[in-house]
């Protein structure tokens, strides 16, 4: 029998686009006074990492619904990677996740529930990227273990590619990534599109109400 | 007759266009497509759509078509 033959490749185009500006970013909540600081000293210059705010709560919520039963959580962080002045920088707009097989210090996908992962992906609605990977240490802090790094070097290889860590016990957070064989944090900023901005439209009119008897008697 | 699919790489957004035979199985396509991008076959599995293509199922098995698309999605692991 024959082994598959690859007949072709295609990789794929990484296109300038700007970030989102910084009137729709802000740092997250769960900051330590220190990446609070590092968030500020880095904010002229941009980020590599911007996640949006539906990205970021979904994860938060995820960590938080599992802390108390003291039970790791995980997904796929899913976006795409842009140029901004030949500098790389990568989007989160959305995350998957499914039942997973999760203790205090271990987590993976349910080998019965890719299916419904797939689903998930098939609804997503854009063209995605799996940009990297979140999950949470309920209780332990937000650092890399020796289990995940396997899996950044195993599957995550790429620069842009990245791991969140997120602690919902210690309301932590941090990103992390691959330089070479050394792990590295990164800054990040969550973001949110204009039609998500609380105060989009500064000004609101005052309705007038309809003085129209006729009107109000043929509505009862 | 040999069955033409891509293989999409969700974590890159690279393909791979690949020949099949019949009789080749789920785990020969994502062996020879995380070969050939040189990542590890055993923390990947291999959709049609919303279906899991398991690894010891053949191509015929799995109902694979011509011109199919094929993603390879990452299986991570925390701890």
């Amino acid at each position: 029998m024959k082994q598959p033959r690859i007949l072709g490749a295609e990789e794929i185009r990484i296109e300038e686009r700007q970030p989102p500006p910084s009137e729709r970013t802000k740092p997250h909540k769960w900051l330590s006074a220190k990446d609070l600081e590092e968030f500020k000293r880095q904010e002229k210059e941009g980020y590599e990492l911007y996640i949006s705010k539906v990205a970021e709560e979904k994860m938060r919520n995820h960590s938080l619904h599992f802390a108390e039963m003291q039970k790791e959580v995980m997904g796929l962080l899913l976006g795409w990677i842009y140029k901004n002045g030949g500098k790389e920088y990568s989007i989160v707009k959305d995350v998957v996740t499914t039942d997973l097989e999760s203790s205090s210090v271990h987590v993976r996908f349910d080998r019965n529930a890719f299916e419904k992962l797939f689903v998930s992906l098939e609804e997503v609605g854009f063209n995605y990227l799996v940009v990297g990977w979140y999950h949470s240490h309920p209780g332990y802090g937000c650092f890399m273990s020796s289990t995940d790094v396997y899996t950044q070097r195993s599957l995550f290889k790429s620069s842009w590619h990245t791991a969140i860590v997120i602690d919902p016990v210690n309301k932590e957070i941090k990103a992390f990534y691959l330089d070479g064989r050394a792990i590295k944090t990164r800054n990040f900023a969550i973001y949110w599109d204009e039609y998500e901005n609380p105060y989009y439209g500064t000004r609101v009119k005052k309705r007038e109400l309809r003085s129209d008897p006729d009107r109000v008697a043929s509505s009862q | 007759m040999p069955l033409r699919v891509k293989v999409r790489n969700a974590e890159s957004g690279a393909t791979v266009e690949m020949e099949l035979e019949g009789e080749n199985t789920i785990d020969d396509i994502i062996e020879g497509a995380a070969g050939y991008w040189e990542k590890d076959a055993g923390a990947y599995v291999l959709r049609r759509g919303k279906r899991l293509l398991r690894g010891q199922q053949t191509v015929a098995e799995a109902g694979i078509l011509n011109n199919d698309e094929l993603e390879l999605i990452p299986d991570p692991e925390g701890g």
